[in-house]
Order: C-alpha cells, then structure tokens, then sequence
C-alpha cells in the first residue's frame, strides 16, 4: 500500500514538474513577446525624467521606432534623441540578433559622426538612467533559467536565474506577469540576498488591440534613485521603410512621423 | 562672604565634606554621556563660511568619506600579477557586502570601467569583473589603466607597485568597526603582498580611540607622579591627602561639568584633566606648609589656620587669577575645541581655588590631635634646595653683569629664533612617526599622486538666468516658489515637464512651446562647463595646478570628456581633446553617461554643469604646502583672471586644516597679547607700582620669547599644541614672579636691608617655588609618554617651560629688584 501510494506521489510530483517547465517556458516567452513584439512595426515617444538620490533631475526625450523580423526574433531599434537641444538628433540603432551579438550603431551630430558600439555586455546604463541597453532592447531569453514560483489569478511569479552568474550584477530576479496582458508588471533583483533593484509597469492602455506600457519606473534601491519613462503616441503596424533601421539612415532619421 | 565660609569650613566640617562628596559624585555620573569628537574639521565653528561651503560641496559632488585600503606587490611586474589581482578583486568583492558601505561608488580595478576601442567600435566594459586567468589579460589590464588619466596614479600607482581601493563609507563612526571588518577579509587571502589601511575616517577613530587611552592613563599617572613628588617632599600622608582630594575633586568637577554641558571632548579639552591636576596641587601645598610652619610655634589649630588663610589669601588669589586669565585669553581664539579647553580649564583653576580656602580649613579642624602632632614633624624645608638656593642667588648677584649680557643675547637670538618660525600642521602627524597610519600615508604616498585631498570649485553666478527663468514662468502664470533644496537645472527641468504635461492637455499650444524653447535654451546657458572655452579653462587650471609642484594629480570633467572623445574618434592621443562645440561635448558626456558607473560624472560636475571642481591629489598634509598652492593659484589668477561670472573657490579636508591653522596664529597671538596686557595691569595694581609690575612679567616675557626662539631654531613646526602653549606659559609662570616680587617686599619691608631680605629669600620662598616649579613640570610628564604627538609635545614644552620659568625667576628677579628697591 504504501509503496503504491509513494509511486503515486512520484507520479503526480512529476507530472506537476513536467507542466510547470513547459508552463513556465511559454509564459516568460509569452511576455517576451507581449514586451518587445507588439504589432510588426512601432514608435511612440519617450520622456525620461532620471532623479538620483539627493532629488536631482535630468530630462530625456527621445522618439523610439522599432521594426521586427520575426516575432520573438531578430528585430531593429532606432532611438532618436530630441531633448535636451544639445543632444538633438543623437541617433542609437540597434540590430537585434537572437543568434549572434546585436548589432548597434550610434549617430552623434555635435561630433559629426557615426560610430559602431562594440558588442560587450549590456548591462551597462542606457544614456545615464537606471534603464540598461538590456532594459531597452530585452534581455535573451536563452541566458535565463525560469521556475515558476508563484501564481494566482492575476499572476504568474516567475523567478529567473542567470546561467552564468559572472556576467550579471544580479543572483536572480523575480517577476510578476499579468494574466491579461501578460506584461511583467513587476521585476525585483536580487543580490548579496537582497533586494536591489526594482522595475515596475505603472500605467498600461489598451491600443490598436496591443496592451501598450504608457508608464514606467526603475528603482535602484541602494541610492533611491529612480528613471521614470512616460511613452506617448504609440502606433503600430505603420510599415515603417527598412532603410530607416541601416547605419546610412543614421543621419537622417524620420522626421514627421508622429501626427 | 569670605570670612562666613570659613567659620563654616572649621564649625561644620562635615557639611563641607558631604556637599563635596555630592558635587563630585554628580559630576562623575555625568561624565557617562562622555562624546569623544575627533573630527578637524571641529577646529572651525560650524558656522565658519569655508566649513558651510565644505559641507555643501561634499553633499553636491557627493564626495564621501572614505576608507583607502593600499596594496603593495613587490614582485617585477608590480601589482599586475596574477596573485595581486586575485586579491584586489576578491577582496574587493567582499568590501562590496560590507554593511555601511556605499557599494555603488566603491573604486577598485574590480568594479570600475574601462572604456575603450575595439575594431572601430567604442567600447564600455567592467575593467576586471573577475580575476584575470593569464598574464596577458593582466597585462591588458596594465595597459587600460595607462589609457585612463581618471584611474592613472589614483587606482594603481605608475610605479605599478601599489593598488588602491576607495571604500566610501555611509557614516564616519563606522569607520572602525568597517576597517577591522576588511583587515579580516585580508587575512583570509592567501597573497605575498603587503596591505595598508588608512584614510581619513580611520585616523579619526583611530585618534579617538587613543584619546580614551591617553585620558584612561595618562591623567591618572600624573596624579601618581604628583602624589609621589609630594611624599618625596613632605613624607606624611594625611599632608598629602589634602592636596591630592582638591586635585582630584577639581579635575572630576570639571570634566563631569564639561560633559554634563553637552561639550564634546576633543583632542584639546582631552588634555584637561592633565593640566588641571598639578595646578589644583599647588594651593594646597602652599597652605599646608604654611600651616605646618605655624602650628609648630602655635597649637590653637583653628587661629593658625584662619591665619594662614588670610596671609595666603591675596597671593593665591591672584595668582589662580593670573593663571586662569592665562588660560581664558584662549577664548579669544576662534577655534571652538582650543576655547572650550581654556573656559574650563579658567573655571578649574578658580574652583581649585575656591575648594582650597574651603575645604583645606576644614579638613584641618576635623584632624585628630595625632595627625595634626605628625605635621608639625613634616618637613617644610628642604635641605638640598636650601643649600643649593642660596648659592643660585649669591651667584646671581656676583654674576649680574655678565647673566644680563647672557639675557640680552638670549632675547636677541631667540627674537631671531622666532622670525624662523615654521606654521606648519597636519592632522596624521598627530600620530607617532612609528604607528601604523603614518606608515600607511608614507608608503602610499610614496607610489601614488597623493592621498590627500582639496577642491577647486568653479562656478557660475546664475543671476540672470534665474532672472530669466523666474520672467519666462511669470508670463506663463505657473507660481513658482524659489526652492532651494535642490539646483537650478533641476527646478527648470521640472517646469519642462509641467508645462509639457500642460501642453498634453492644452489647445492653444503656441505660446508653451515658445517658452518650452525659451526654458531649452536657458538649460544650454546654464550649462556652463559644458561650453568648450570652459572646459579649456578647467584644462589650464589643472596645469597651473601641476605646476605648484606641489600638486600631484588632478582629475576634471574635462579628463572625463577628452579620454570618451578620444574613444569615440580615432582612440589615438592626437583626439585627446575637448570637442570644440557644446553639442559635441554634451554628446560625449551622454557617452560617458553609457558606461556602468554613469554617476561617477557627479563627482565632477553638477547635473546642470552650472559647477564643476577639479579634484587635486596631494602628497603632503601639511597646511603650509596647501597654503603655497591657494597662494600660487591666486597669483595665476591675477595674471589670468577668470571669465566673467566664474568664480573659483577651494574645499576639502586638506584646505580647511589650512584654514583653521591660520585662525590659529592670528587667534593665539590676540590671545597672548591681550592676556599679557591684563596679566600686566593686574600685577601693576597688585604691586602698585608700574616698575614692579614690569619685572613681574619678566620671567615669563624670557622664557616665552625663549621658547618660541629654541622652536625657531629647532626647525620644530609651530603647530596646534604650540600655538597653545603661549597662554599658558603667561598663566602659569607669572605665579613665580608673584610670589617672589610679593615675599621681596614683605621681607625687605620688616628688614630695611636688601642684602638680608634676598639672604632670607633664598630660604623658604625659593624652596616654595622651586617646588611648586617641580611638582607641575612632573605633573605633565606622563604626557611624554602618550601615544599622540600633541599630547608628547606639550608635556616635553610645559615642562620645559616651568623650569626656565622658575630659573629665570629665581637668576633674573633678585638682579632686577635690587636695582628697583626703591619701589619696594
């Protein structure tokens, strides 16, 4: 009897492990997708406001277009600076590659010039903010292992590991996934065993169809600095040019694009 | 009021007694709120303009204290070998985890970037996020650092022999508890290397701790000194019991009182206690042996004590007057710590005083008749100093001519003496030359540009932009409030976004997007050292910085912008340069900005690059090395005058040392002067007489204008124990003359023969004054023995002085009033 009963425990354990990992793989791939693959094409404008700890600010404003190759896969970036003036019209492309390192290219007019951005880690900071690059153009899902530790009616909480822990400032992080939206609402780093670091979705709207981030925070909690990114005047599927994501473009971006 | 108290003192002895128990107790239970402060920057009031602006650039640059943690690698390769960097980057790891310590702005090899080219691309990357596996990864390591000036000579050492790591810590009262935390990392790491801790916090608590130890032992050896020095001379204990209960009640009272008052005990008020014992002693010595001498003719115990009180009252009162005017002239210094310890030391002196006339009668009324039997037999002359005495004074008299010549030459060479005189002081030579933080500076200062820190503050008057800014709001009807927390750029960027957020919801666009503009382009205004003649300027200051010779790095923004700019063009020192645009420099920055540690720029500039400093890296402490730099910054800048509305100003721990050390002599010599000036006054009123009241303040004119001489000669720099030691000097030593000018006439009165009176003056008066001389210069030499500088050379100087001082009397005093006896 008991040894039945013990089969049967093993039996259920391992079937509730075998779902979680296929649950668990579809759910971070599904808000991967919902994060970085909305629609074919995209822009909308940014304004970052990067407060540090002692309440300085420094303003962004920049209009972000983005173009996929395949949803979940390659895709290209073009960030293109408006504010502060004299920054205007700096230029960032990226050429995402899943296989291989992206690509990433920079404009800088003050300068004249056009430059290549070697591919290194990038967890470095995205223009001074509390944002990386990774933050930006998304973080591989390769390069993560997910267990789903937590779930309720609204939410998936999924913690994620990195598979070489050298290359990262962090052990783990955790996120919280809307059902509904399935954006990851709410991303907590952990290091040294504690809490450090904290991205957070604050404000989403429904557009075109797509659930859209309209506003959103990064905290750093050893400093209690904070970016926060206010998004404006999404669109999707706009059959953005292909041109538009080449380093030749990098000296003309769009104009007029937004109505 | 003063008879009351006696009849008091010898009616009811006991109440004496019980309020002297209770006052002291109280006292020493509040001494339990004790608050050691070690921190120099004390030696200015927190008021004192330089320290406000200090304390402002410190918060703005968020520029923190910080714990430096030295390694020195022997081997060929210096520190690049493969153990080294091992060790840099564990141990750097683990500081990382250490409570207190502000992680993000740690500076090691580990946790720094480097920022680079590679196949035509600008590169950010960690410099050593882990230990290299080869000698060729360090040697790449090597040859980053070299591209870096911000690192160059400040994270290793262009010998390549040391490394440093900069461990910002949250708060500076941690610092010990951190530091030992880091010395056990360094024991569990297998490595040849040598490592040295040190940086300003660590000597802070360091000094703190010692002070404990100097008090904790120090103070008490000079009560066993003094109680020893007493037996030797008077072999009878309850004789003895008198003096040392005074001192004793005296220095807990005050120190109880100083503490009980929310004073902090620094360096200064840590010596008090020290001074006031052998003074307190000297008063009751003075009636003790009076009344031995007495009761010896006369046994009603209670008339001889009311007369000896009497006698001695008006010679101890002024001379407690004197000595504590001597130490209250420190007041008139401006240098909080110095004037503390010379209000309480004035206060013990008087209560010393005040406790003597009291308690000394009733402690005599309560003796039984054995004890007071046992004092008679005391001996109150001493037979060594009173053959020894007279032959000084037959000597000095017979010698008067040629000891006037020595005098004169004397005055002349120490007035030469003291025209050489070095103001000089740094706070780590506070520390023996032998103890472990004085190693530390020496060897890293030895390999680095320096581990001493100052500022230059460059900033912009924004007047007219705020004038602006306040006008282009007004027009738009938004209230502002003037804020000051927090700096212009931020107070425009938050208007930006609320008129952004207006212009979101508004129609009539036209005229917010006007003032959006208008607001854009006061921020490139505002943006001060942003602007390429700027940076160039900052370039040539740091030049005329190097060439003090003095200076052994700087670090600027304008380092920060030429190595990204070299990076982003061809990565070839020939585009080591400021781009000559504000666009292009403020593209650069947002490059810099790219890297891990974007907010390493804040330690450079401000947010809004209204304000920058140039961070300078000295190997010298010393304040006269930082005053010759502020003095040939301030003649480069004659010659080249800074643009319109630049203003540049210093900060830093090295520059406020320089600050408080010329408060100090100009403080000191007010001081001196005006306590000679009231010393003087007192005594022409004591003696009547002008002429006398001169040759009272001989002995201490000599022997000051002696000291300062020898230091002069010495080559000894005058530095902070020094500066105090004059007043004190003019306190104490005019004591002597007091009592030798007042006994003279008293004998020469009753003898109307000079002869006689200096015969008879050799006797008894000399004795007491050579012993009271004895008994202080003992008293402070257990202070030569204090593991502080300060403390070793105040004991080596005040004892030296008391012996002068009371030789001088002694030689100089009989010539002078056997010339003015008329005046007697």
């Amino acid at each position: 009897m008991k040894k039945i009963i013990f089969t049967l425990l093993i039996f259920l354990v391992s079937t509730v492990i075998a779902e979680d990992k296929k649950e668990v793989a579809s759910i971070v791939k599904e808000a991967y997708q919902a994060c970085y693959y909305p629609g074919d094409d995209a822009q909308r404008k940014a304004r970052m406001v990067i407060v540090d700890g002692q309440g300085n600010k420094q303003l962004r404003q920049f209009n972000i277009f983005k173009k996929d190759k395949e949803d979940g896969g390659d895709q290209d970036f073009l960030v293109v600076f408006e504010k502060p003036s004299d920054v205007k019209n700096t230029v960032l492309l990226v050429n995402k590659h899943v296989a291989s390192d992206d690509d990433r290219w920079l404009y800088l007019p003050g300068l004249d010039l056009d430059k290549r951005i070697a591919a290194s880690d990038k967890r470095t900071s995205f223009v001074g903010s509390n944002y990386f690059y990774e933050d930006i153009s998304g973080r591989s899902l390769q390069l993560d292992n997910f267990v789903l530790i937590g779930e309720n009616d609204n939410s998936y909480k999924v913690k994620a590991t990195p598979k070489d822990p050298t290359l990262v400032e962090f052990e783990f992080y955790e996120m919280l996934i809307n059902k509904n939206t399935m954006l990851p609402m709410r991303m907590e780093y952990y290091a040294d065993g504690s809490l450090y670091r904290k991205a957070e979705i604050l404000e989403v709207k429904t557009v075109e169809g797509y659930p859209t981030v309209f506003k959103s925070k990064i905290t750093d909690l050893r400093t209690n600095g904070y970016t926060l990114v206010q998004f404006r005047k999404p669109n999707y599927n706009i059959g953005l040019d292909e041109k538009l994501f080449t380093e030749r473009s990098l000296r003309n971006p769009p104009k007029n694009l937004f109505k | 009021m003063k008879d009351k108290l006696f009849q008091l003192a010898v009616s009811k002895p006991k109440i004496i007694y019980w309020s002297l128990i209770a006052v002291t107790l109280i006292c020493a239970a509040m001494m339990i709120n004790i608050k050691i402060d070690t921190d120099p920057e004390n030696m200015l009031p927190d008021t004192q303009h330089e320290r406000v602006f200090h304390n402002e650039i410190k918060q703005k640059f968020q520029l923190h204290d910080a714990i430096v943690v030295g390694v020195v690698s022997e081997e060929e390769s210096g520190i690049y070998n493969l153990g080294t960097l091992n060790a840099i980057a564990q141990l750097s790891q683990q500081i990382a985890k250490i409570e207190g310590v502000i992680t993000v702005d740690l500076m090691s090899l580990q946790t720094v970037d480097n920022i680079t080219q590679q196949n035509d691309a600008i590169r950010f990357e960690w410099m050593m996020r882990q230990a290299p596996e080869s000698l060729l990864e360090a040697n790449q390591i090597k040859q980053n650092i070299e591209r870096l000036p911000l690192f160059r000579n400040t994270l290793v050492s262009d010998d390549y022999k040391a490394a440093a790591i900069y461990v910002p810590i949250k708060n500076k009262d941690q610092s010990y508890r951190i530091a030992s935390e880091i010395e056990a990392h360094i024991e569990n790491i297998e490595t040849s290397n040598k490592f040295y801790i040190t940086g300003l916090p660590v000597a802070e608590d360091t000094f703190g701790f010692e002070m404990f130890v100097q008090m904790g032992i120090s103070a008490p050896l000079a009560a066993v000194m003094i109680f020893i020095l007493l037996f030797v001379f008077f072999r009878n204990l309850k004789f003895i019991a008198a003096p040392m209960i005074i001192a004793m009640a005296t220095v807990i009272i005050v120190m109880g009182m100083m503490i009980g008052l929310g004073f902090t005990v620094h360096i200064m008020s840590s010596m008090i206690a020290i001074f006031l014992m052998p003074i307190a002693v000297v008063d009751s010595v003075h009636i003790m042996s009076e009344f031995a001498d007495h009761y010896k003719k006369n046994s009603d115990k209670q008339r001889v004590i009311k007369q000896v009180v009497n006698n001695l009252y008006k010679p101890m009162l002024f001379t407690s007057l004197t000595s504590a005017i001597g130490f209250a002239s420190l007041m008139l210094t401006p240098i909080p710590p110095v004037q503390i310890f010379g209000a309480f030391v004035a206060f013990g002196i008087l209560l010393a005083f005040f406790l003597t006339i009291i308690f000394i009668p009733a402690y005599i009324t309560s003796l039984k008749e054995t004890s007071l039997e046992s004092l008679q037999a005391v001996a109150t002359k001493s037979k060594r100093l009173e053959t020894w005495l007279p032959l000084l004074g037959r000597f000095s008299f017979k010698q008067s001519n040629l000891l006037l010549a020595a005098f004169l030459l004397l005055a002349i060479g120490s007035v030469w003496g003291i025209a050489k005189i070095q103001i000089n002081d740094n706070p780590t030579r506070w520390f023996k030359a032998d103890h472990k933080i004085r190693i530390a500076d020496k060897v890293l200062n030895e390999h680095f540009a320096g581990t001493y820190d100052a500022y230059l503050v460059l900033e912009k008057d924004n007047s007219n932009i705020i004038k602006d800014f306040r006008e282009i709001l007004t027009s738009l009807n938004i209230e502002t409030q003037e804020d000051n927390s927090v700096s212009l750029g931020t107070e425009i960027n938050e208007a930006i976004f609320a008129i952004e957020d207006k212009l979101f919801e508004s129609d009539d666009s036209s005229k917010l997007e006007l003032a959006l503009e208008k607001l854009d382009q006061l921020k490139s205004k505002l943006a001060t050292f942003q602007q390429p003649t700027n940076l160039n300027l900052i370039e040539n200051l740091q030049t005329a910085l190097i060439d003090t010779g003095l200076v052994g790095k700087t670090n600027s923004l304008a380092d920060a912008v030429k190595t990204v700019n070299r990076e982003l063009l061809s990565g070839d020192d020939k585009d080591y340069l400021i781009p000559n645009s504000q666009s292009g420099i403020a593209q650069t920055l947002l490059q810099y900005q790219s890297s891990h540690r974007p907010h390493d720029l804040w330690h450079l500039t401000t947010q809004d690059y209204s304000s920058s400093v140039i961070w300078l890296q000295m190997k010298s402490g010393d304040n006269q090395d930082m005053s010759k730099i502020v003095e040939a910054m301030n003649v480069y800048l004659e010659s080249n005058p800074l643009p319109a509305g630049i203003s540049a100003k210093w900060a830093g721990k090295t520059y406020l040392n320089k600050v408080w050390q010329d408060e100090m002599v100009y403080g000191m010599l007010t001081s001196l002067l005006s306590a000679f000036a009231v010393v003087f006054i007192m005594m022409a009123v004591l003696f009547r007489s002008i002429w006398l009241g001169l040759v009272a303040m001989l002995p201490l004119t000599i022997t000051i204008t002696a000291i300062y001489g020898l230091i002069g000669w010495l080559g000894k720099d005058y530095d902070m124990p020094i500066a105090v030691l004059s007043a004190l000097t003019l306190g104490l030593s005019v004591d002597f003359a007091i009592h030798f000018v007042q006994r003279t006439r008293d004998l020469y009165r009753e003898t109307n023969d000079i002869n006689q009176t200096f015969e008879l003056m050799f006797k008894e008066p000399a004795t007491a004054i050579s012993r009271n001389a004895i008994v202080i210069a003992v008293g402070f030499t257990p202070l030569l023995i204090a593991p502080l500088m300060p403390y070793v050379t105040v004991g080596f100087f005040l004892a030296t002085i008391m012996a002068v001082s009371a030789l001088v009397t002694l030689v100089l005093l009989p010539i002078a009033l056997k010339a003015l006896r008329s005046k007697l």
